[in-house]
């Protein structure tokens, strides 16, 4: 059993210095991992950016992290992903990265992921550049999760979690108002997990909405923003799968 | 119409739009019921609780502020949920 604590929207700042650092005194004793579903800082400034890394700094399990909108903010990422990164942390902008689990290798595919909507109703890369643009960004980093997750069978993964900070299914948005679902995920991600397979997806993002959700080929997705789980981080346990069964119901299948 | 003199489907985009910009909260649900505006969310300080209800005052043209946001916990959990 993997225990894989994650945590969304912790929006830190000045404020808050050194509160979050508090509550992972004892992470080790509830997980392997940690995995941060973006939006770490408010107004994604260098300030915060140090912030956040002075927080997660030698945290007591591993953490790997992705951006969130707030965290482009500033337009300072880049920098913001450097002072991660000395901190300790692995941010994936659209990558994988693997962890040893005590003999289970643990897979962890990530993105930003972006909005445009669920399927029947999402927008289509048509029209006005800007509207193209829009979906084209979607559509770009759900391709690289894809190529992430797919990477991870490769390398050998037990286990496979994509972590995003838009959500890929409706079902986690739930408490949140359907005007303003197609700026808060998109079914593209959904369909890059089903693909690749996946045993566990995580996004944060959508403050009002609900915790749990399935894609339509039975990946769990757990929608981790804070104000959602209410607590430091949630945790979540992990089988390693039987390998001959594949991820999900699905698997990987031809695109 | 409001006090703010505009109906309250456009007072609650440009409060919400303030709270955005001000207190850079997006999360934050804001409800006009004739002259009282309500707030709703969470935050994770009551100095930004404190903020997002200054942010929607500056923009709600006179209207009364019901603070209804949360100040999140945010403990260490307690247990786990096994995916099996």
């Amino acid at each position: 059993m993997i225990r894989v604590a994650a945590v969304g929207d912790i929006h830190l700042g000045p404020d808050v210095a050194g509160q979050y650092r508090e509550r992972l005194t004892g992470l080790a004793d509830h997980a392997d991992v940690l995995l941060v579903a973006g939006d770490l800082t408010r107004h994604g400034t260098l300030e915060e950016g140090r912030i956040v890394a002075d927080e997660l700094r030698d945290a007591p399990v591993p953490v790997i992290a992705v951006l969130g909108n707030h965290d482009y903010h500033s337009e300072a990422e880049n920098e913001i992903t450097e002072m991660l990164g000395e901190a300790g942390v692995t941010v994936l902008h659209s990558g994988g990265t693997m962890i040893d689990c005590g003999g289970v290798r643990l897979g962890v595919a990530g993105c930003k992921g972006f909005g445009g909507g669920f399927a029947g109703s999402s927008g289509d890369e048509f029209g006005e550049r800007e509207m193209k643009a829009f979906i084209r960004h979607t559509r770009e980093l759900s391709d690289g999760l894809y190529e992430s997750l797919a990477a991870l069978d490769d390398q050998g993964a037990d286990l496979k979690v994509a972590l995003t900070h838009y959500s890929p299914v409706k079902d986690t948005l739930t408490g949140e108002p359907l005007e303003i679902y197609p700026f808060l995920g998109s079914y593209l991600l959904a369909e890059a997990i089903d693909r690749a397979g996946a045993d566990l997806a995580v996004h944060g993002h959508a403050h009002m909405g609900s915790e749990k959700g399935v894609t339509p080929n039975g990946v769990r997705v757990r929608n981790v923003a804070l104000p959602v789980i209410k607590q430091a981080y949630a945790v979540y346990g992990l089988e390693k799968r039987d390998s001959s069964r594949p991820p999900a119901e699905a698997g990987r299948s031809a695109r | 119409m409001t006090r703010a003199g505009e109906a309250p489907h456009y007072l609650v985009e440009r409060i919400r739009d303030r709270v955005a910009e001000q207190a850079h909260e997006l999360g934050i649900h804001v409800e006009v019921c004739g002259d009282v505006v309500y707030l709703r969310g969470g935050v994770v300080s009551e100095e930004r609780r404190r903020e997002v209800e200054e942010a929607a005052r500056a923009a709600a043209g006179g209207c009364t502020i019901r603070n209804e946001v949360s100040v999140i916990p945010a403990a260490v959990p307690d247990g786990e949920e096994r995916l099996t």
